[in-house]
């Protein structure tokens, strides 16, 4: 995926004249480079490019606009019939409004401490069981493993009641580890990590043992360093999928003090004007989108790797 | 000795993984199981009742909708969700500009909480100022009630989820189409194929296998739709839109029934691993 | 290496055990004078400070009345939660005192959910002037088990000023189906975006609104003996008709569907929707939370009533709670909601705090000493237009209340089907439709035994 990066980028020069062949790169697809020059081929072509940004520009980056715009008009603007397509007058209070009416500032601090300290826990968990499995390789260790993957064929709408159920037992409602504990249950991460370190050397390993590295050295100090490309991937989906998940948060925490930002938007979107909840939603969606626009090579590279899950 | 040393470090790195599966993913699968047949409302002990929960769910009024809702759903999900990724993907492979753009664009939805999606396009669906009826009018088509009618709410939902979906998808089909050698469609070319008979002799089957993989994938998650029948319609308009997780949520959170819950869970399960196990078989004659 | 691994594993048990633990009730003080610490629902939100402020004083209040008491508040909203009510009182996350609202007394109490405070009634100083037919909506077999808080028959809220500007008298609101469907035309003659009559139709309102205008019709939901559905009938029939009627042929209902309760608030709130059955806990809502002019609301009595559906809710005691704490959680209820001049009924600090004083918003007192002497003392601090009140009152007297269906929950999600039937689909046929409901309702009672 990242030479894809590449090539996209080398692709992306525009051609000088409008006589210039259009770059194929070194790769050909379906069209020949024959047929993309021929003078059918490059009409056709630059009408389809012109198409397909134009479409996919308002089907996916125009609902944006309209949220962020909403945001900035006012109550009446906002139902206006027909509506008007720039803020007339465009003004931050829904923005200070939602801000308080929805305690944006509880929930983002709650989501942030949920997803990060999940992270942190997550990670050593299954890091170190993968670690294990990969390495040290124990006694029913593919068992151990197998029984792990399994948990990837159960639907999560199917063990939300029984897990729900579990965790009232527990009396971990309304407490962050019950979302940290089911989280780092994750076969998926640890297959994933398992594999990333099963690709590791074993003579890297033996020579710091020969230095006389324990079992926990080797891991910090060998496996680690080597293994940054996968455990950024990692990190990256899990503090995403924790901070975007809703049905569990939903019914796990729910004191008004705990919520996460999705459920309180949800909770208390009924009760607030249109123009308040777009500026929740926007105030919501930034986070992500930031991480987004900082790690989109890695998670467009793990998404692939990802795909499995789907 | 070295043997036992080994593998006790090994537990000691795996215990607390270990913990964390055994309580929050084995334990919960094996209680599905228990408390599908049983009685409980988590106050009094649980009581044995057999197979009266799963009478009790498909004699429950709106049990058979539920399932052809949830069927509705997922075909036409398939439909948007399924060929419109890799019609998109097709297209994406072909062209040589604004590639950075598009994927970028494609893939955004995917990042925003499920919760902005479902809230922006509930707010679109407004019949009245909503953004899509007054695209609608300015090109004057009549409005449509689209979640306020039954005809139409779910094909909404479907939209919602497309939207918020089908970016990860797109950007999955668009790697694999990367991976095909070029020298299959010179050849193919040099056989005399046009464009769209290689498609269907070189891409197609070049990529059959993760077309597959994603087919069950999505076939299984989107037989769980959950968040947008319980956001934006609540099941409604007449019932068109329970979905059985929807029904599951439900009986276990609003009529406390947490065993019909569990039963419903069950046969959903039970469909999901058919189809799981069907997948599975096609792709072990693939790589025969 | 050992060392990590095995604090890491202790932290993890360590850490689950503590959060067993926590759901555990508080251990008793040693020594001789019983201290008790009892939680309580129903603190207002943090976005309604005055009013939370009005609530930490009165737990303050309480507790120096009472040393031995300590009360901790939650604020979860709403603060009767259907979906986690069950959950939180098996996890011991349930509050001492908490509310719950009438449609769900029937399987609270018997599902074991609420503690039998019979022989603690007498903490409430004025048990007695609480109405009868009110108290009978917790008593089961003779045993109490709550204590009502708030009681309201049905009406029907209307907006003055819209009455006013599309030429209707706002002092002689409709009194019969025909004159509410009249003036519902009117005023979504206004113009675009303008609704003259709302209703529900998801998220079990929709089933609710139902029983209450079957209700009014003279109609039940259920048959005498709760064994069979009984809104099958003509009075089912006409409900459903005149909804079908009013969105489809007069067009004076809007186009869009109202699924969840606050959906209907936000349109009443905005002042471009006429009339919608409520009670009149439904203007203090309109105007403290959906930003509605109090000048601008009026309610009249339900128009062509026979009965009128009973709403409200009571206070109840976690059945968990030792009789120290159910004793506490009794004294803290009486104190806070119902002693005349005090907590929720302190109307002075109620008008200093902006709040909207002088709805009839609760007839837990009827006519009895406690009630009148709670009546004059609103009507001496009102901040709102009572007269606006007067026709809802004045007919009130007359309605008889009815109870809710048993079972009601899981019938008004039937129900909803019925009502978003009618109003989404202008080819809605509406015998099927009542058919359909009446044949789930039973298979659910029968099911139920």
């Amino acid at each position: 995926m990242i030479s894809v990066g590449a090539r996209a980028t080398a692709g992306r020069r525009r051609p000088a004249r409008r006589r210039k062949p259009i770059q194929t790169g070194q790769f050909r697809t379906i069209i020949s480079p024959l047929q993309l020059n021929s003078p059918w081929g490059r009409r056709i072509y630059w009408s389809v490019l012109v198409t397909v940004v134009v479409t996919f520009t308002l089907a996916f980056v125009f609902p944006l606009y309209w949220m962020i715009t909403g945001a900035m008009k006012t109550g009446e603007e906002i139902a206006q019939m027909p509506p008007t397509l720039f803020p007339a007058a465009p003004t931050l209070d829904a923005y200070a409004e939602a801000w308080s009416l929805f305690d944006l500032g509880t929930l983002l601090g709650n989501t942030a401490y949920y997803s990060l300290g999940g992270w942190v826990f997550c990670m050593l968990v299954d890091v170190s069981a993968a670690y294990a499995l990969s390495k040290l390789r124990p006694m029913f260790g593919n068992v151990i493993l197998g029984a792990m993957l399994a948990t990837l064929m159960i639907p999560a709408m199917v063990v939300l009641i029984p897990l729900y159920v579990t965790v009232v037992d527990l009396g971990l409602l309304n407490n962050p580890w019950g979302l940290w504990f089911p989280a780092a249950a994750n076969g998926f991460n640890i297959f994933l990590l398992k594999r990333f370190f099963d690709s590791i050397p074993r003579e890297l390993i033996e020579a710091a043992q020969i230095d006389g590295a324990g079992p926990t050295r080797v891991l910090w100090s060998v496996i680690l360093p080597i293994s940054r490309p996968i455990l950024g991937v990692v990190s990256i989906f899990t503090i995403v999928t924790s901070f975007k998940d809703f049905t569990w948060p939903l019914l796990v925490m729910t004191d008004s003090d705990k919520m996460t930002l999705s459920v309180g938007l949800s909770q208390t979107a009924g009760m607030v004007s249109q123009n308040a909840i777009m500026g929740g939603l926007v105030v919501a969606s930034i986070p992500t989108i930031i991480v987004f626009f900082v790690f989109q090579r890695h998670i467009m590279a793990g998404l692939t790797a990802g795909s499995i899950k789907g | 000795m070295a043997v036992l040393r080994r593998n006790l470090t090994a537990y000691g790195f795996l215990c607390a993984a270990l913990f964390c599966f055994a309580v929050f993913a084995w334990y919960p699968m094996i209680r599905e199981f228990i408390l599908s047949f049983q009685e409980t409302n988590l106050i009094d002990p649980p009581t044995w009742v057999g197979l009266d929960n799963f009478e009790y769910a498909v004699g429950y009024p709106g049990f058979t909708e539920a399932w052809i809702a949830t069927l509705q759903f997922t075909f036409l999900a398939l439909v948007c969700g399924f060929v419109v990724p890799f019609v998109v993907a097709l297209v994406l492979n072909e062209l040589r500009h604004a590639r950075a753009y598009l994927r970028f664009v494609v893939y955004l939805p995917v990042m925003l909480p499920p919760i902005v999606a479902v809230l922006l396009f509930r707010w679109f669906f407004d019949p009245g100022p909503g953004l899509f009826n007054q695209i609608l009018g300015f090109v004057n088509l009549p409005a449509l009630a689209w979640l306020d009618s039954p005809a139409t709410a779910l094909i909404s939902l479907v939209i919602v989820s497309t939207w918020m979906n089908m970016g990860s998808a797109t950007l999955i089909y668009l790697a694999a189409l990367q991976n095909i050698p070029p020298e299959l469609y010179e050849a193919a070319e040099l056989d005399g194929a046009g464009v769209f008979k290689r498609i269907r002799h070189v891409t197609i089957p070049q990529t059959r296998l993760i077309l597959l993989l994603m087919l069950m994938l999505q076939i299984v998650a989107t037989m769980q739709v959950f968040i947008e029948p319980y956001m934006l319609t609540g099941g409604g308009p007449a019932g068109s839109t329970v979905t059985v997780a929807y029904m599951m949520f439900q009986f276990a959170f609003t009529n406390q029934n947490y065993g019909v819950a569990g039963a419903l869970g069950m046969m959903l399960m039970i469909v999901l691993l058919v189809f799981a196990a069907f997948q599975l078989r096609l792709t072990r004659e693939d790589k025969a | 290496m050992k060392r990590s691994t095995g604090l890491l594993v202790a932290s993890v048990l360590g850490l689950s055990a503590t959060a067993c633990g926590s759901g555990e009730p508080a251990e008793p003080t040693a020594g001789g004078a019983a201290k008790v610490s009892i939680t309580v629902a129903c603190q207002p939100a943090k976005s309604a400070p005055k009013e939370r402020q009005a609530w930490d004083d009165d737990v303050a209040a309480f507790m120096k009345a009472h040393p031995n008491v300590t009360v901790k508040s939650t604020d979860q909203q709403p603060c009767f939660d259907p979906k986690t009510f069950g959950p939180k009182l098996a996890g011991g996350q349930m509050e001492t005192v908490f509310v719950v609202p009438v449609t769900n007394y029937d399987d609270v109490i018997a599902q074991g959910q609420a503690m039998d405070i019979t022989q603690l009634t007498s903490e409430i100083k004025n048990w007695n002037d609480l109405r009868q037919d009110v108290r009978d909506l917790v008593t089961k077999d003779g045993k109490a088990y709550g204590v009502p808080n708030v009681h309201y028959g049905v009406g029907l809220v209307y907006n003055r000023k819209l009455f006013t500007e599309a030429g209707l008298d706002p002092n002689t609101p409709p009194t019969t189906w025909a004159e509410v469907r009249e003036a519902a035309k009117k005023i979504a003659a206004l113009g675009p975006g303008y609704v003259g009559y709302g209703e529900y139709s998801g998220g079990n309102t929709g089933g609710w609104h139902f029983t209450q205008a079957l209700y009014g019709r003279g109609g039940s939901i259920l048959t005498e003996d709760n064994k069979k559905a009984a809104f099958n009938s003509p009075e089912g029939k006409a409900v459903l008709q005149t909804l079908h009627d009013m969105r489809w042929i007069d067009n004076s209902m809007g186009s869009k569907l109202l699924v969840d309760w606050e959906s209907l608030m936000v349109a009443m709130g905005s002042g471009k929707t006429g009339m919608m059955l409520g009670a009149p806990d439904v203007v203090t809502d309109v105007v403290g939370k959906f930003k509605g002019n109090v000048a601008d609301y009026g309610i009249t009595g339900f128009p062509e009533a026979k009965a009128s559906l009973s709403g409200g809710e009571a206070y109840m005691i976690n059945p968990k709670a030792t009789p120290e704490e159910a004793k506490a959680g009794m004294q803290w209820i009486d104190f806070r909601f119902n002693t005349v001049g005090k907590g929720r009924f302190d109307y002075a600090r109620g008008k200093a705090n902006g709040n909207p004083v002088g709805v009839p918003d609760n007839a837990v007192y009827g006519d009895s000493p406690t009630g009148q002497a709670i009546q004059a003392d609103r009507v001496k601090n009102a901040s709102l237009p009572v007269e606006n009140y007067d026709p809802y009152v004045k007919a009130s007297a007359t309605i008889p209340p009815k109870a809710e269906p048993l079972h009601a929950q899981e019938i008004y999600a039937i129900l909803d089907v019925a009502m978003s039937g009618v109003l989404s689909d202008k080819d809605a046929d509406i015998d099927k439709l009542l058919a359909d409901a009446e044949t789930k309702v039973n298979a659910v009672l029968a099911a139920k035994g």
